[in-house]
């Protein structure tokens, strides 16, 4: 009788915590919320009726925080719904900021799995390694992103066969390109070794007399002294005993073999460089896994290429390795100096070229445009590519000369005379992008950027929602929801004299429906506000004949006339852009969705921006200085074994 | 047109004849196949998947049976009307997604299990899919497994309104559940892969001796490091392992080498001859401009594959899921393709609508003309063919994923009931017609995906 009382205990080993979580929290939650968020009908796709345990509470972290967020500000209940008392509310937030609060006190780096090179850091590598160019976007076949939309995401970074087919190929073009180049070839193998007529003879005698395969140690030694040095730099650290003997050990099968060749030992260096440039070890940024229950700091080296494939997208330099070997890479002091010599160096440049664009969602503009050619003869491949490099000229710009408040808006541009031309400034000359006054112009920061305007359009005319939906996301962070599956028809448009007429009499149709309201008037404001700007970014007055109507009124009542006051709408709420850009960094940084466990990484982050002035490199200096970014965890230890972030 | 001009002109230099519609064209035997008659001859399997769905009311044809008239949308498909399957009332079930329109009736069209929503940390399309299964079993008689081709590039970023990545969107092969297969866009590096050392008049590129020890060693190394890692980062490196397998496994066996070699006969020497030319053209005058042409290039790289025995699965995908293609190109076609898809019942935008779906179904009787005038033993290489053709939507206007519009060309080696319009009720599992697939390749399996069972009938 006694063991069958003390069952319970041994089954649910409730805690004293999540007892108290189903006393306050939970019946709240039951109270107020569960008759709409529940297992059979998931409005907005929430469930809140499953959760018993406080593990199970933080596990999904990020909902609790959403939760939060809404409580506070009195979003929900919704205004159909009785409203929560005062004593509910604070009940309910005191007792679940109490639990995330205290999951976040033991800090986590988050998971850390081997991340393959992207395309843009394997292009970017070999030139850094080689000092060859290799379009790696072009040649491996396309991939797709993650996280907060990167493509140097572990999550979606696979090795398949055919990319693997075509490591194989790009390692054999590269190195025939650099085989061919005197100058490169000489940096990488500044010895050769040529069996003379005497080793011919010797070789041959030998072979006579026994049926050993031959071997000499001079040509071994020369090419030690190529080849360990190339595979360091390669592997981005040092190597083991073992690893060194197995690379001159496929040095002198080959060489043996193919001696008698007059360039058999370029032949056998090459087959060992092409070995190394498929090695695992080159195409993954490989960590230590050590077998430690709690986070760990990384070592110098791996803390090197996290911080080189951050900045630079590419290996460490030779001055970044020394201090890895010869200091301590952690000390803030170090870290601080590097990280502003780092940003200094051109090779920074990639930085822009790889986080702006796809941070942004203009990526796609490299290659193509759907926009439609006929409407638009003004919109040539010269012109896109122009807006392309606008975004990233800009970008490095304000990142390492202005502030990143910037982004939003400005009295300055980085034009070229197309794109001037193009955007109605006049006075700017020649191919190159330079610094342009753009007082009066109707331009200054992204929202008036014909990359931005091109993306956010159709092939035919602009699109009010996409372009309010790209700012809500891009720039203030919060997702809309998308339409139900079943969207119900809007009535035709009648006929007009121009197309676009009744965009916003078609859309104000939009906030009609209660369905399509709540997302809508969030979203199409701010489109409106953008209006005058055309499919292809060019400022317009009028529809044909009508002078376009570019208010908006946001949801709290707030209301503005046309892109500059919406700037400025924008700019009122820093905070918003911080903790976005915070996130959209993290997520590239670390190469992995954000998640619940770095919120106190995102709000110091955010924080940091603030108190900086939305400075750029100091952003990047506390970034590196964070938590997830120097530490990692084992794999191996049992605390993670049912993980499910 | 000055595009045509100029590709009549070079033809003609080089006393080559047209390239399209193709005569009758012998196939000597390859020697493996010479004893066999064609129901023997290896079964081929393609899927051409179309983004965004269909006109609902032009796509079906009005009788049942083999006595139907084909639709406006399937008119393309008149020369090979009695090779073909039109099949109503089939459904994804595990399509059907409170968050989501596309993604979740594409990624997994040919695995029929529902996906896992994410946008990195747990891409999972809920299953392989059925080119994937069919390669496991019949693609190592071939010198590449399968092969996936594609139109555009894989869409980049997350969409984050419905919290998908866009990965889903540009992937129907999966190799497992958490492996998608990549897609080969560009003609001439498709083509190449395939036949770049036997191309006619085209210097063979140089031998690589050392291609083994390298890849011997790079496995050891991977082997080795294994044994350090946790599990997470295992999976990552076993992808790695299985990459390097797949890459020896051609080089390995100086037989496969030797077969395909002997399987080059000269016609389809002559054909290589052509496309190599053709492709040069293509990249010089219409790349970027002619989406028709680079369609069809893809279709007949597909067609060479199957016809050289090079490889007997393959897919294709017109698009990206939700593409906005710019159809303007096509007379009486105004915009982009997602955005005409929701036409809103505008009989103006359901007119594009249908012309867009008809310039697809274009492409695929193209590749079933293809197929047919190729002959294999005592019939046609379509004969021993299965291409599939559908979408993972109906009306794209509604996301309906009901009563996809499915058909599936080729006679299966002679065991499907082909050259009918059947329709069968409604919520019928689409994976019982990848059942019947399966059973029309001897494959056996105990099941696929949600399948009740194959479809006896459509069996011979």
């Amino acid at each position: 009788m006694i063991l069958l009382g003390l069952l319970p205990a041994f089954i649910s080993a409730d805690t004293k915590d999540d007892l108290e979580f189903r006393r306050t929290v939970r019946s709240l939650l039951r109270k107020h919320c569960t008759s709409c968020h529940n297992e059979a009908d998931k409005k907005a796709g929430v469930n809140l009726d499953r959760f018993d345990f406080v593990v199970h509470v933080i596990r999904s972290g990020e909902l609790f925080q959403k939760v939060v967020k809404v409580v506070e500000e009195n979003t929900m209940p919704p205004p159909t719904n009785p409203p929560m008392s005062q004593a509910d509310k604070d009940t309910m937030l005191a007792g679940i900021l109490k639990i995330l609060e205290k999951a976040l006190a033991k800090p986590d780096p988050g998971p850390t799995i081997m991340r393959r090179l992207s395309h843009r850091e394997y292009r970017y590598t070999i030139k850094d390694l080689l000092g060859v160019e290799f379009d790696a976007l072009k040649y491996f076949p396309a991939e797709a992103s993650g996280g907060e939309g990167f493509d140097n995401q572990t999550g979606v970074l696979y090795m398949t066969p055919l990319l693997m087919e075509r490591y194989y190929l790009a390692a054999d073009s590269v190195l025939t390109q650099v085989r061919n180049d005197p100058a490169l070839w000489q940096q990488l193998a500044p010895r050769s070794y040529r069996a003379g007529p005497l080793r011919h003879f010797t070789n041959w005698w030998k072979g006579k007399i026994s049926d050993r395969k031959v071997y000499w140690r001079k040509p071994v030694n020369i090419a030690e002294d190529i080849i360990l040095p190339f595979a360091n730099k390669a592997y981005r650290r040092f190597l083991s005993i073992d690893e060194e003997q197995e690379l001159m050990s496929l040095f002198e099968n080959i060489y043996f073999e193919e001696w008698r060749k007059k360039d058999g030992f370029e032949i056998a260096i090459l087959t060992v460089f092409k070995k190394i440039m498929v090695s695992p070890s080159f195409l993954f940024r490989m960590e230590a896994n050590l077998p430690i229950n709690d986070p760990y700091p990384v070592n110098n080296f791996e803390l090197a290429s996290r911080m080189s494939y951050l900045l630079w997208s590419s290996m460490p330099d030779q001055r970044l390795l020394d201090a890895a070997y010869r200091e301590n890479l952690h000390d803030p002091k170090v870290l601080r100096r590097e990280v502003l010599r780092m940003v200094k160096d051109t090779k920074f440049d990639r930085f822009s070229e790889n986080f702006a664009p796809q941070w942004l969602g203009v990526q796609d503009l490299i290659f193509s445009s759907k926009t439609d050619h006929e409407k638009f003869p003004e919109f040539t491949t010269s012109l896109r590519m122009a807006m392309y490099t606008e975004v990233v000229e800009y970008f490095r710009y304000i990142f390492t000369q202005g502030n990143l408040l910037q982004l939003i808006d400005s009295d300055f541009g980085l034009l070229n005379k197309e794109l001037a031309t193009h955007y109605g400034v006049s006075g700017i000359e020649g191919t190159d992008f330079q610094k342009v006054a753009l007082k009066e112009s109707n331009r200054g920061g992204v929202l008036g950027m014909g990359a931005v305007l091109v993306s956010t359009s159709l092939p035919e005319r602009t699109s009010p929602v996409l372009r309010g939906q790209w700012v809500m996301e891009q720039i203030l962070g919060e997702s809309v929801p998308p339409p139900p599956p079943d969207v119900p028809e809007l009535e035709a448009a009648k006929d007009q004299v121009h197309d676009e007429l009744d965009l916003r009499s078609l859309l104000e149709l939009h906030r009609q429906p209660s369905s399509c309201m709540p997302c809508h008037k969030k979203m199409d404001p701010i489109g409106f506000g953008l209006e005058n700007y055309d499919a292809i970014g060019r400022w317009r007055e009028f529809y044909g004949t009508v002078p376009i109507d570019s208010r908006g009124e946001l949801e709290d009542g707030v209301v503005f006339n046309g892109p500059e006051e919406l700037k400025e709408v924008l700019l009122s709420d820093k905070e918003k852009f911080a903790e976005n850009f915070s996130r959209k960094l993290l997520s590239y940084a670390l190469g992995r969705g954000v998640e619940f466990l770095d919120s106190h990484t995102i709000r110091d982050l955010t924080n940091q921006l603030i108190e900086n002035n939305f400075n750029g490199p100091e952003l990047l200096v506390a970034l590196v200085n964070s938590y997830p970014f120097r530490y990692r965890r084992s794999d191996l230890a049992d605390r993670y074994k049912d993980n499910k972030l | 047109m000055t595009l045509s001009n100029q590709f009549s002109r070079r033809r003609m230099l080089k006393g080559l004849g047209a390239c399209v519609a193709l005569p009758f064209l012998e196939s000597v035997y390859p020697n493996a196949w010479h004893a066999k008659s064609s129901s023997q001859a290896p079964q081929r399997f393609a899927c051409l998947w179309m983004p965004n769905g269909v006109h609902p009311e032009k796509w079906n044809p009005a009788k049942l049976g083999s006595d139907f008239e084909l639709s406006p949308i399937l008119s393309p498909l008149k020369q090979v009307k009695n090779k073909i399957l039109v099949l109503g009332g089939l459904m994804n079930k595990n399509s059907i997604s409170r968050f989501d329109g596309h993604y979740t009736k594409t990624a997994n069209f040919l695995t029929s299990m529902p996906i896992e929503r994410t946008v990195d940390a747990k891409v999972n399309s809920g299953g392989i899919s059925l080119d994937q299964l069919m390669a496991n079993h019949i693609g190592k008689d071939t010198m590449f497994p399968s092969l996936q081709y594609g139109l555009d590039r894989i869409k980049s970023g997350v969409d984050k309104a419905v919290g998908f990545t866009r990965l889903y969107g540009g992937t129907i092969s999966w190799q497992s559940p958490t492996q998608p297969c990549p897609r080969e866009i560009d003609p001439r590096m498709a083509f190449d892969r395939l036949f770049r050392n036997h191309i006619p008049g085209k210097k063979p590129l140089p031998p690589d001796p050392h291609k083994k020890s390298v890849l011997d060693l790079v496995m050891e190394d991977a082997k080795s490091l294994e044994k350090q890692l946790g599990i997470e980062d295992q999976n990552k490196l076993g992808e790695y392992l299985d990459a390097v397998r797949a890459v020896e496994k051609r080089l390995d066996n100086p037989k496969n080498l030797a077969d395909f070699e002997a399987q080059i006969t000269p016609d389809i020497r002559k054909e290589l001859e052509r496309m190599d030319i053709r492709i040069d053209e293509w990249a010089e005058y219409a790349e970027g401009v002619d989406i028709t042409e680079k369609a069809r290039l893809m279709i007949d790289i597909m067609v060479l594959a199957f016809w050289s025995d090079a490889s007997r699965i393959a897919t294709f995908m017109y698009g990206n899921s939700v593409s906005n293609r710019n159809f303007s190109f096509l007379d009486g076609v105004h915009g982009g393709h997602h955005a005409i898809s929701h036409h809103k019942n505008d009989p103006r935008q359901m007119d594009q609508y249908e012309i867009i779906g008809r310039w697809h179904i274009e492409q695929y009787a193209y590749m079933l003309e293809r197929l047919n005038g190729i002959k294999e033993g005592n019939g046609t290489l379509l004969d021993n063919s299965m291409i599939l053709f559908g979408s993972g939507l109906r009306d794209g206007n509604r996301h309906s994923p009901y009563d996809l519009p499915i058909v599936l060309g080729g006679l299966g080696g002679h065991k499907l009931a082909s050259g009918q319009n059947l329709y069968f009720d409604q919520e019928t599992p689409l994976a019982n017609l990848y059942m019947t697939m399966l059973t029309a390749m001897d494959i056996e399996v105990d099941t696929f995906a949600d399948s009740t069972g194959p479809f006896c009938e459509l069996l011979t």
